[in-house]
Formats: structure tokens, sequence, C-alpha cells
């Protein structure tokens, strides 16, 4: 989830550029929770026991259940994706809800918890809000009503109307007035106008959509096919491909991390019966490839901690009880290892 | 006549006469549940507690009453029992001997059991696969129908009503002669379940009403029973049951998910009646109908059993029997059979009338593996038998298995053909004490200690969870029961309690750097207890009933826990009214009286104070 971070900076410098925005803001002290990294725990099936920790790299100092000693109340949902727009953190709960907190002291700030199925990623363009969402699951565990949710409010409330689009529907980026959705499902990118509310165009694109991310100045997309990875970049001007690459890398899980000098990592796992699961290392600009670079069993996420050039990786240990992240230095040697919450899935960086 | 006779004999009941009046007392034939499970603790529910219970579920009726812990995901929604520390799945459970646990999910849920559907109650706990086979890790419960000879028309009618919705209605009709009783029982529950609550999920917890969680159940129980001959019965009953559920979402989520469970159960019992002996036939089905959303799951079973019980002389008893059970699976994930062969063998010993000994063992076949031998071996001593106090020392050890469920073995993809079936030891030792007289009361004391190995656990594995033989688990505890009554002129005073400490410990789990290692399991209170006091006169009853529920994890190594409760009950009860010859006993009952906010699964929201007002017509 460190992406988030950079798409939203990136967002904000092409804004910059395409609108010639020149108001300024007074800058304003960080607050408790806007340095370092947030761990996402997401919690176990069932118990929506998802959470967020703290952790400050320099100090070595780790808050556990940083939500809750707060708010005086539980997360109370499987924790998806975490998402920064200005000063609100976006807390996204598949279990059906948007917590929104200041991003400085975690304090609550409102959220969207009616009307939604199983939201997975927010975006958020002017004064409205964009989730995605599954939608509910049919009888054969299809979900066929996937739908973009519009909120009028950057506090929250209540979900105003519904766009409908491809099964799945996963990460989404905010340029303009469109936003980006990666339809996981159908091998689609829908791009929804957010004035009309209304899907604008549908581009058709290899394996399954899973992560929009910012590099060297273009917007690319992650996929993930039967027997490799995809990334295609996009014109911005006409919303038509720009390039396309892969790489024969099976099994990818859909998480990725970014690291300096344009590395990616990316986890993979052989899955059913034997569960081998690995780091994979590349770049998109030069032939760099190292597909185990790491291996293990049952990661569950990846960050990079650009700032100490420490890759990081979480284990949900089967969702029984505390989750463990461990810290790799750039010669891949294990420097710390954290017990964090219950099914640690992700990072976000400041 | 004769068969009676017998059956005083053999039992070593004595007739209160032997004229033909006397024959009403007499009950269709049923083996007695602890005849060979000597050293082991059962308790027994009165039918007193029984019909005050009789608007509420299993469930309640345990959580509230015994040393059994019941994790409850909301009021009428999934319940499954924890005998000392184990989990749901280690429970044996049957219904006039017939073991009804689900094949595919290898438990059943006590929500649905209605404590109306039943005449006889009883709860053994402590390993014991020899006596009573597949999953009698933790313990056991046994339900069943309890039906009369000679009672001619019986009537009873039942209506309740409570809050949140609630409304109850419960018929019982039976009529029998000296060769045949009919006993017939219809019931039908629904509560809307809106009760408030503080949603911890929402900015601000606010009190909202719960908006899904609407519960509506129907059933209907036919007992049959026919004196063949004098040495020949048959025994019948049938069991149709439906409950349609709106699933109460966890707080924090919008789930709408419903919940339709359907269940056929006929179990049909032939007894010949020989010198000093007995030899049932039993074959029975149940079958399990569920519809979660849109998805199916069926399952089938059908069973075929024979045993001969024989009493050689005053000191020898032996039983020896075997069981043929076929499961089929027919769920929207996998379609699979079962079919599973157990042969058991019985021994009472008596060396003197203060000892009674028991061995029993049993093996059992399944396709795909199979239990060699468990055994076990009990005794009870009676270290003073003289009036009006006795005490009985009571000790035993048993080993306990669970076959993997067709889910654990068959669920495509990701089912384990390979698991082992899980495995326990289990010994305890207690002291009896009973006092008879006007000031009565029985105390006992047990400690009990297990270790379940293999304990299954279901683990994520990339996108998919697949079952697996990882954690062995070392339970050990204190349980400590008591009751006592007394008659002083038309007022009696009745009091029960019990006590338990549990311990249940992770001492295998996912690798040696697992930190759940050395800690509570989750959702297991270390601390629990109950108790209730009665005073009545002339008719008019109150009582005030309370249990504590101690902290318990949600998980092992984590630091988040669920806060201790105590709830309180209190009833109102008159049974001397009549309209005529019609008796129509009042109640009014008064759930959770102090109000309490608690939840016994984590976010899992409990209603809060409750009315219950009930009356009964009884011909």
């Amino acid at each position: 989830m460190n992406i988030k971070l950079n798409q939203f900076l990136w967002a904000v410098a092409l804004n910059l550029i395409t609108m010639s925005c020149s108001e300024t803001e007074p800058e304003r002290p960080l607050g408790e929770y806007e340095t370092g990294i947030l761990i996402m725990n997401e919690g176990a099936f069932g118990s929506n026991d998802g959470e967020v920790y703290h952790f400050d790299p320099i100090t070595g100092e780790l808050k556990a259940d940083i939500f809750e000693v707060e708010n005086q109340r539980p997360f109370a949902g499987l924790l998806e994706d975490v998402v920064l727009h200005e000063e609100r953190l976006y807390l996204v709960a598949n279990s059906g809800k948007v917590e929104i907190v200041n991003a400085g002291d975690f304090r609550s700030l409102g959220a969207v918890s009616g009307d939604l199925d199983q939201p997975r990623s927010i975006a958020v363009v002017g004064k409205k809000l964009f989730i995605s969402d599954y939608g509910p699951y049919d009888s054969d565990f299809n979900t066929p009503a996937s739908y973009i949710a519009v909120v009028d409010g950057l506090n929250g409330g209540v979900v105003k109307t519904k766009i409908p689009v491809s099964s799945k529907p996963e990460d989404l980026f905010a340029y303009g007035k469109y936003v980006f959705v990666a339809g996981s499902d159908k091998g689609k990118v829908e791009i929804i106008d957010t004035e009309k509310e209304i899907i604008y165009k549908t581009l058709e694109v290899p394996g399954r959509p899973i992560q929009f991310f910012e590099m060297r100045g273009d917007l690319w997309l992650y996929s993930i096919g039967a027997n490799g990875i995809f990334f295609q970049s996009f014109h911005l001007d006409n919303f038509t491909k720009k390039t396309q690459t892969g790489y024969p890398i099976p099994d990818a899980t859909g998480r990725i991390a970014f690291g300096n000098e344009d590395l990616i990592y990316i986890s993979t796992s052989s899955g059913w019966p034997d569960y081998n699961d690995a780091i994979s290392k590349f770049s998109l600009y030069d032939s760099r490839l190292d597909i185990n670079y790491l291996s293990g069993t049952g990661i569950y996420g990846i960050g990079y901690d650009k700032n100490n050039d420490n890759l990081l990786l979480a284990f949900s240990k089967g969702f029984q009880g505390n989750g463990e992240v461990v810290i790799y230095d750039e010669n891949a040697t294990v420097q710390k290892t954290l017990t964090v919450g219950r099914g640690p899935s992700g990072f976000f960086f400041y | 006549m004769s068969l009676l006779l017998w059956i005083g004999m053999f039992f070593g009941f004595q007739p209160q006469s032997q004229d033909t009046v006397a024959l009403a007392q007499v009950d269709v034939y049923a083996p007695a549940l602890d005849r060979f499970a000597q050293g082991q603790k059962v308790e027994n529910y009165s039918k007193s507690i029984l019909s005050e219970y009789s608007g509420r579920s299993l469930g309640d009726l345990l959580q509230e009453t015994s040393p059994i812990f019941i994790r409850q995901y909301g009021p009428s929604m999934l319940a499954t029992p924890s005998f000392r520390g184990t989990s749901g799945g280690h429970t044996a459970i049957f219904w006039n001997g017939l073991p009804i646990n689900s094949p595919s999910l290898g438990q059943s849920d006590l929500s649905i059991y209605p404590v109306q559907a039943f005449d006889k109650v009883q709860a053994q706990f402590g390993s014991s696969g020899a006596l009573f086979g597949n999953e009698a890790i933790g313990g056991s419960i046994h339900l069943g129908s309890q039906s009369d000879f000679d009672q001619g028309l019986q009537l009873n009618i039942n209506q309740q009503f409570g809050s949140f919705g609630m409304r109850n209605t419960g018929l019982s009709v039976g009529f029998s002669s000296q060769k045949v009783s009919l006993q017939s029982k219809f019931y039908s529950f629904k509560i809307q379940n809106d009760f408030p609550f503080r949603d911890l999920g929402q900015p601000e917890t606010p009190m909202v009403n719960q908006d899904h969680a609407a519960v509506k159940q129907t059933g209907f129980v036919q007992d049959f029973a026919w004196n063949l001959k004098p040495n020949q019965q048959i025994k019948a009953s049938y069991w149709w049951s439906r409950a349609d559920r709106e699933i109460q979402p966890v707080m924090g989520s919008t789930g709408r998910d419903e919940q339709e469970d359907e269940n056929h159960r006929m179990v049909l019992d032939y007894f010949f009646f020989g010198e000093n002996s007995t030899l049932n036939l039993k074959t029975g089905f149940v079958l399990d109908r569920q519809l979660f959303n849109r998805s199916s799951n069926d399952t089938d079973q059908y069973f075929l059993s024979g045993d001969w019980d024989k009493t050689f002389n005053e000191k020898w008893s032996v039983k020896t029997g075997v069981r043929y059970t076929r499961a089929v699976g027919n769920l929207s994930t996998y379609q699979a059979t079962d079919t599973r062969l157990e042969l058991y063998q019985s021994l009472r010993f008596l060396p003197s009338e203060k000892v009674s000994l028991s061995v029993n063992f049993r093996e059992l076949a399944y396709q795909g593996g199979g239990i060699p031998i468990s055994p076990s071996l009990g005794m009870d001593w009676k270290l003073r038998n003289a009036s009006p106090l006795s005490i009985i020392l009571k000790t035993s050890l048993g080993r306990g298995f669970k076959v993997p469920t067709l889910n654990d073995r068959f669920w495509e993809p990701v089912g384990n053909p390979d698991l082992l079936p899980e495995e326990s030891w289990s010994g305890e030792i207690g002291l009896h004490f009973s006092r008879e007289g006007q000031f009565s009361w029985t105390t006992s004391v047990t400690y009990y200690r297990m270790e379940v190995d293999n304990w299954i656990i279901w683990l994520p594995k990339g996108n998919v969870w697949s079952p697996e033989n990882l954690r062995e688990v070392q339970n050990q505890g204190l349980e400590y029961l008591g009751n006592l009554s007394r008659s002083h002129g038309p007022w009696n005073f009745s009091a029960s309690w019990s006590y338990t400490w549990s311990k249940a410990i992770i001492t295998e789990g996912l690798g040696e750097s697992d930190q759940a290692i050395g800690k509570q399991l989750p959702y297991t209170p270390e601390h629990q207890a109950n108790g209730r006091i009665e005073v009545s006169h002339a008719g008019l009853s109150v009582f005030v009933g309370t249990f504590y529920v101690g902290e318990r994890r949600v998980t092992s190594d984590g630091g988040r826990s669920m806060l201790s409760y105590q709830l309180f009950n209190l009833g109102l009860n008159y049974e001397n009214f009549h309209w005529g010859q019609v008796k129509i006993p009042l109640r009014f009952q008064v759930n959770n009286l102090f109000n309490t906010e608690y939840q016994v699964l984590y976010l899992r929201p409990m209603p809060g104070r409750s009315y219950q007002l009930s009356f009964s017509i009884q011909l």
C-alpha cells in the first residue's frame, strides 16, 4: 500500500501542472502518526479485528491498535486498504465500511458505513469519494453486481449512487476529473467521469488488473496473467495504451512494492498444495531480474521503506493470532522482526 | 407384566406394588447412559429445569446451568459447546442414542435445538470414545424422548410471549395404554431479535437496534412405543425441525446472510429382553438440509447397529455391539461418501458392594483410516454409604477421538485426505458427597486432565484455506458443583451452584516459534460459575439465577481479550392456578436483569434485559 502516497503526490503534481494551481498551503506540524510506517493488519474473517500499528524505524517503537487507542472503540472491520488524501486517511474495510481519520492523530472524522458490500479501495476527487466495491456474492460466489460507490463529502456519509463496473474492481487512481478502475475479474480498466458519474471509457488489458502506480512520470498498471505478469502504461491525453511489457514470473499474488532505483518487488506463491512463497525483484527499465530474491512461506504482505532502503515482508501466521513483520536490509539480511496484529497485509510509508 | 417386572429386576428397581396400578409408573425402555460409565461425571437435567427453559435453546440451558461454555455468535445464532476447553467439534451429541452431529461440520448448532423438543437432557464430561464413539473428546450430550405406558391421555399447551418480538407455542399430546404409547410434540418459535445494542463499529458508538437477526423455528416430534410381547418392545421417534434465520452480522459488517436449516431424524429400536439380558437392534437416519444464502449443503447419515447387554450375576455385566454408519455429503463444494464400522465392548465388575469398575473398548474403521482401540477405565468407590451421608470417589481414564469431517477431507480443492484423526487422553478424579433428609444436599468436586493431539485447524494457504493436523493442547481444570434443598412446613428452599476452572494450553502449534504455545486457547474462559436460589410456598415460587463467564482471549497470543460478564435472571412461577380440571401454570421471567452489555464472542452483540411471560394448559 506504499504506492498510495506516491499516487497522491503524483496526482497532486500533475494537477499542479495541468490545472495551473497556484495556491500555497501554510505548513503545519506533522502529527504523531504522520511519520514512519503504518502497518495494516487485515484481521480475521468473521472477527473483524483488523487494526493499524505504527512503527517508527528510527526509534524502533511499535504502537499497537492505534485506531482503538485513539478512538476508544475497535476498528471493527477487515482492513483492506489505506489511502491518504491531504490530512485525511481513509481506512477501507472489505467487511463493509470506510473509516476516515485524521492522519496526524488517528481520531475519527467520519465513516461510510451503510450500503457498501465489499469495498476494496478509495479515490478522492474534489469533494467526492469513489469506493470500489465487489458487491454481493451470488449463489456461485461470483460478484456480477460490482460497483463504484459515490459519496459526497470528504468525511464520509451515505452512498449517493453506485456506478456499475465489471466484476471485482480493485485499485483506483484519480487523475483530474477521472478515476481509473482496475477491473480484476474481466481484464478491464474502466475510466469514470467523476462529474457525470458514468463510465467514460473502457480499456481491455491483459491479465487481471491489480494495481496502478506511477514511475518516471507515467501511469502504470500491474496485472497478473496465467503464466506471467504484465505492466502497461497509458497515454493520459487520450487514455490509450502507451507501452506494455511482461515477465515470465508465475504464481504472482498481487502484492507489489516499489523500491529505490525503480526496482519493483512482487510476491509469488506456488499455491495449494505446496505453498512455496517467494519475492521477485526486477526493473521495468533494464534487465535486472531476480525471480527468487527471497523465499519463505506465509508471505501475506510486502512493502519497501525507501527512506531506509528496507524491504518489509508481512507473515499472517495462519491468522491464528499475531502476525509478524520481518525487515530486510538491501542485502536481504534480516534486520528486525516485529510482532504485529492479526493478518498483516500491507504498509503505508510516509 | 413380565416385561415390567423384568426391567425392574434387571436394573434393581423395586416396583411399589405388584398390582396393576403400580405399572403406570413404568417408562418406555431406554438403556441407562451411565451403566458402564463408572468414574465419569454425568449431569442429568430435571423436568422442572427443562420446563423452565422450554422456550429457549439447549445452548441457553447449558450456558446458564452447567460448567459447559457455549460459544455463541448472537442470540439464536450459531452456538457450539466447549467442554473442558475443547471445541464444538469435540462434543458428541446423541438424540435417542443416534449421533446427530453434522458429518460435514463435525458439530451441532445448539441454538436450533429447542429444549421443548426433549424430555431428557444429560451431559457427560471427559473423553469417552470407548463408550460414545466419534467426537466424544471433551464430552457428550444425550437428548431424547421419555414417554410412558399406561398414562391415558395427556395434553400440554404452552404459550410464551417475550421481548424483541418473541412468540413461542408448544403443544404436547400423548396417549398410552399398557401396550402402546404415543406422544406428539409441536413447537413454533419466532423472534424478531430487534434488541438495542451499542454499535462499536460506528463513530460515536451509537445505540442501534439489531435489524438482521430474526429467527423462525418450527418442529415436530413423534414418539411411538409398542410392547410387542411381554419380552419384546419396539420404540420409534421422528423429529422434523426447520429454522430460518437472518444471520446477525458482526459489528462493522453489513452482511445480510440468511440460513435455512431443515432436519429429519428418525430412530427405530427393537428390544428383546432375555434372561438378564437385552438385545437392542437400532436403525435410523439423520438428514440435514442447509441453505446458506443460495448455497446448499446437504448431508445424509444412515445407521444400523445392534448390541447385547448381559448381566451374568451380581458382579459381572457385559455389553457388546456393532454400528454401521454411512454418511453422504452433497454440498455445493463437493460430493463425498464415508462408511464407518464400529465395534464396542463394555465390561462392568462389582467386586464388592462399595466398588464398581468398568472397562470399555471401541474400534472404528472409516474410509481412509481407522482408530485401532480406544479404551476407557473407570471406578466408583463408595467411601461411605451410611444414611444420611454418602461419599463416592469417582475416577476414570479414557481415550477419545475425532474422525476428520467430510469438509476436512473432501472440500474441493483443499480438503486433506491424509488428515489423521484427532486423539485425546483424559483422566479425572472426583469426590461426590450427598446427604439425604429434610435438609438434603449434594456436592462434587472433580479434577481433570486431558491432552488432545493432531488437533485439526484450517490455515490460509495463498488464496485458499486448508486443514492440517497441527495443534496439540493440554487441558486441566477443576469442576465444583453442588445443590441443596430444605423444606420447612409449606416452605421449600433450594439452591444450586457450580464453578469451573479450566486451563487449556496450546503445547504445539505452527512451529516452534508459534507465540501461541503456552497460552490459553482462544475463547476459553479460565473461570466460569453459575448459581441459583429458589424459594417456593403454596405453588408460588421465586428464583434468582446468575452465571459468570470469565475473560476470554480472542486469539491465544494477541492482546485483545473479551471482558468477563455476569448476568442475572429472575423468575416468578405460580403452579396452582386451575380452571376446573385444567391446570394453568403461569410463569414470568426477566433475563439479564441488570441490562448488562456483553458479548460472548468479539463484536457479536447480545441482548440486554428481556421479559418473558408464559402460561400452560395441562390436562
